[in-house]
């Protein structure tokens, strides 16, 4: 049995984040320095005090800068995770690994890009040029035939999936429907003040069949940040410690980067997989035991095999799951209670762990009553990461 | 301003029909088996002997939908031929047709001599359609054999019109394949695009144990090895799921681009372009069989890397194998779905071309003594030079008691629709007893 040694003796003591806008008129290192100030701040700690970061691969801040401008005077653990959006989740639970071994005090997580007015992902791939490398040469087998963005890239899992499971349309829709209800009362929301219907859903115009435009997640302009420590510490910091009950990072089964497409099934999500059995094990805890979750939602379609994967529901049975009403507020896994990627903000999943964080500490402006345990995972069709948070 | 003095004159020749014209050369074999070998056409009714001698038909027959090509002799002072002269007089001096039905009263035999009579059905008031301000002209031609034995009627629907009157925007410059993204070629890959440069789809193979990659992999992580082949697929396929990206657009793509997943009959599973089939028409698990687009060309003369000259494996519907018996009324039912039919690129798609490859798909689909009573095709848009036409059917009614079934069709290809059509035919009865 799997049983992660940082697990319940460490904590997220701070969270922090930037305004989420379409368009910040602010450097990509402002909104990583303005999101650490303000985890740091939450927590009531000194930037100055922190020797350890953590963020993606695809980061543009670099540590080093990150560093000087926080007036941090030493660093002594910085770690990178891979694969877009799989790795929020990951680089808490590298965090908490070093403050678990003592290699860092304080490590802050974060994630800040101008995402919306600047290189906007859903751009896609198509004015890359041709690289060889074993990673770029992925590419070969999709590009040249059109499959240019991650919209369709996740397009090609949603078709399967309605193909097996007579998934419909509107199926994926109600997901949409449940994350822009919720962000509807969330301020920070893109979508405060915007519900949508399903009839809005099916009406909006195509980006890649089968996915319509409000099955997209909106593209953003911020930063976020998380403060990671040891519980001991924690506990004499400005806010209830978050304790990390578990985390897990997935890679399973003839990997690919989004387009894991061959593979004996593409209806499952086995890098998921991957992280539920340590999720489970490392916390003792399981489905029963989660009154809410942020489950990744950059597309809806691959919301639904989260669902599956982690035993909310059967196999194939999340579309009647989701349209009993059971992802929304008041519902018995109520999903996304920010609004998500769909609603809020797309802030490659970082955001998800703040409301997660705020879900614990019972201050989410949508609290689901009781929430003890909160299950947050990363990107979907990547090699990813999950986590699971608790009230101490 | 609409000429109602040509009109009327035009009218005149409504309803009469000119002197029947005798055709030069009686129903000749070898005229039938070029034009069966031009399309491809495999029903042995027209070509072998011994299956016509014990099928339906009791001898080798012409198909039916060559029945206009058996008296081409022109009639200038005809009905249809005078009114089409005074159009042209009068400015409307183009001329395509929008419609062509056959009528099959029965199927014609080799040694016959048949006859043509054109009669004028119709004049249109002067109307204006995406191509031009001008009239449509119905014209039947009656078909009769030179004992008088009816066999048939064709019935043309011109539209005569001035040219440069139209609202047809000329189509866009087709997008240049060049401008997508190349693949990126290295060490590992090489093989495939080497392959695909010569139109031969290449799976990685170990030359150890056989066990097939897709993406490669220097190492077969079945046996370990490190030393890695290939083999040549069949290219035949079958869609495993799709997705069709609208927005945003790239370079290089007609949009939106039909992109599929597609299982090859070895095992493994290719991201492809799917051609020659409309969204509406997909469905997983139908057969596909590869093509291929040359796509760029090299920017390097002589490089066999990302700078060489490409060409991409793209995947179409699979043409259907030709019934070798004939489908009984009693096993169809309405809404039955024909198989797509994709019509190789290489033909001109003038009418009877084009009525010749739903005749031949229509009689591949119900077997070879299928009997059709009538052929009606409607042109919606000039045919499109270079463009790839796919047929694409129902079954509409079935009278199980006659054998009688109803068909109706469209053909379509990269630009959109190019035709419609329905198709009459009788079913053999029941032989199953037999």
């Amino acid at each position: 049995l799997t049983r992660h040694a940082y697990a319940g003796n460490t904590a997220i003591a701070g969270i922090g984040a930037t305004e989420f806008t379409k368009s910040s008129g602010k450097s990509e290192l402002r909104l990583a320095l303005e999101a650490c100030v303000a985890a740091c701040e939450d927590a009531g700690v000194d930037p100055a005090r922190v020797n350890g970061l953590s963020t993606f691969t695809m980061e543009n801040n670099a540590e080093n800068e990150v560093m000087r401008s926080l007036g941090i005077a030493e660093l002594t653990h910085f770690s990178r995770i891979h694969f877009g959006g799989g790795a929020p989740c990951g680089t808490v639970q590298y965090a908490a690994m070093a403050v678990h071994e003592g290699v860092a005090d304080y490590v802050l997580c974060y994630r800040a890009f101008n995402e919306r007015s600047g290189r906007r992902f859903g751009s896609g791939v198509q004015d890359r040029p041709a690289g060889a490398t074993t990673e770029e040469a992925q590419y070969s087998w999709s590009s040249p035939f059109g499959l240019l963005t991650p919209a369709s890239w996740v397009a090609m899992f949603a078709t399967r999936i309605m193909h097996t499971f007579g998934v419909t349309s509107e199926d994926f829709g109600r997901v949409a429907v449940a994350d822009r209800k919720h962000a509807s009362t969330n301020p920070r929301a893109h979508f405060f003040g915007r519900p949508i219907t399903l009839e809005e859903h099916q009406a909006s115009r195509w980006i890649v069949e089968p996915l319509h435009l409000l099955d997209c997640c909106q593209e953003t302009d911020g930063g976020q940040a998380i403060l990671v420590t040891t519980l001991e510490r924690a506990r004499d910091l400005a806010q209830p410690p978050t304790i990390i009950s578990a985390g897990a990072q997935g890679m399973a089964d003839d990997q690919q980067m989004m387009r894991s497409y061959f593979r004996d099934s593409l209806v499952e999500l086995p890098e998921m997989a991957t992280c539920v059995r340590q999720l489970w094990e490392t916390s003792g805890l399981g489905p029963e035991d989660i009154q809410t979750a942020v489950l990744y939602d950059h597309f809806t379609p691959l919301v639904l095999p989260q669902l599956e994967e982690f035993g909310f529901c059967g196999r194939g049975e999340a579309k009647d799951f989701i349209a009993d009403g059971n992802i929304e507020l008041g519902g018995r896994l109520p999903v996304n209670p920010h609004g998500g990627q769909l609603g809020e903000a797309y802030l490659h999943g970082m955001n998800g762990i703040a409301e997660a964080v705020r879900q614990v500490r019972g201050s989410s402006v949508n609290q689901v009553a009781g929430a003890r345990h909160v299950l947050v995972t990363s990107g979907t069709a990547v090699p990813t990461s999950a986590l699971v948070l608790s009230q101490p | 301003m609409a000429d109602q003095a040509l009109l009327r004159r035009m009218r005149e020749w409504v309803g009469r029909t000119g002197e029947p014209q005798v055709a030069g050369d009686a129903v000749d074999q070898p005229r039938v088996r070029r034009w069966v070998d031009a399309i491809d056409d495999a029903n042995p009714c027209y070509v072998d002997a011994g299956f016509a001698a014990r099928s339906v038909h009791g001898r080798m027959v012409a198909p039916p939908a060559l029945l206009a090509l058996w008296a081409q002799a022109g009639q200038p002072d005809g009905p249809p031929a005078r009114v089409l002269s005074l159009l042209e007089e009068a400015g409307f001096a183009s001329a395509v047709a929008v419609n062509c039905e056959l009528d099959i009263v029965r199927y014609v035999h080799t040694g016959e001599v048949l006859q043509r009579a054109q009669a004028l059905s119709a004049v249109s008031e002067e109307r204006e359609s995406t191509l031009g301000v001008g009239h449509f002209v119905t014209t039947r031609d009656r078909y009769t054999t030179t004992s008088g034995d009816h066999v048939g009627d064709v019935v043309v629907r011109l539209f005569a019109f001035t040219p440069g009157t139209g609202r047809l925007a000329p189509a866009g410059p087709d997008p240049d394949p060049a401008q997508r993204p190349r693949p990126g070629i290295n060490r590992d890959n090489q093989f495939f695009w080497d392959g695909a440069r010569q139109h031969e789809l290449r799976i990685q193979s170990c030359s150890s144990c056989g066990e097939r990659y897709f993406p490669p992999t220097p190492r077969c992580w079945r046996c370990g090895s490190f030393d890695m082949g290939h083999v040549v697929a069949s290219g035949r396929a079958r869609l495993y799921s799709w997705a069709a990206p609208h927005h945003p657009q790239a370079a290089g793509f007609r949009y939106p681009v039909v992109v599929g997943l597609v299982e090859l009959e070895e095992g493994t599973r290719l991201v492809t372009e799917i051609v020659s089939c409309q969204r509406r028409f997909l469905a997983i698990g139908m057969p596909l069989e590869v093509c291929w687009l040359d796509s760029h060309p090299a920017l390097l003369e002589g490089a066999t890397d990302s700078r060489g000259a490409i060409t991409l494996p793209q995947f179409r519907p699979a043409r259907p194998p030709r019934r070798e018996d004939t489908l009984t009324a009693d096993v169809l039912a309405a809404g039955e779905e024909l198989p797509l039919f994709v019509v190789p690129s290489d033909h001109d798609l003038d009418v009877p071309t084009s009525l010749g490859f739903c005749q031949r798909w229509i009689s591949d689909w119900a077997g070879p003594e299928v009997l059709f009573d009538n052929l009606r095709v409607r042109f919606a848009a000039p045919s499109h030079a270079g463009r790839t036409l796919t047929l694409a059917g129902q079954v509409t009614t079935v009278d199980a008691g006659t054998g009688r079934t109803a068909v109706e069709f469209v053909g379509f290809d990269e630009l959109g629709d190019h035709l419609a059509g329905t198709a009459e035919v009788t079913m053999p009865p029941d032989r199953s007893g037999r």
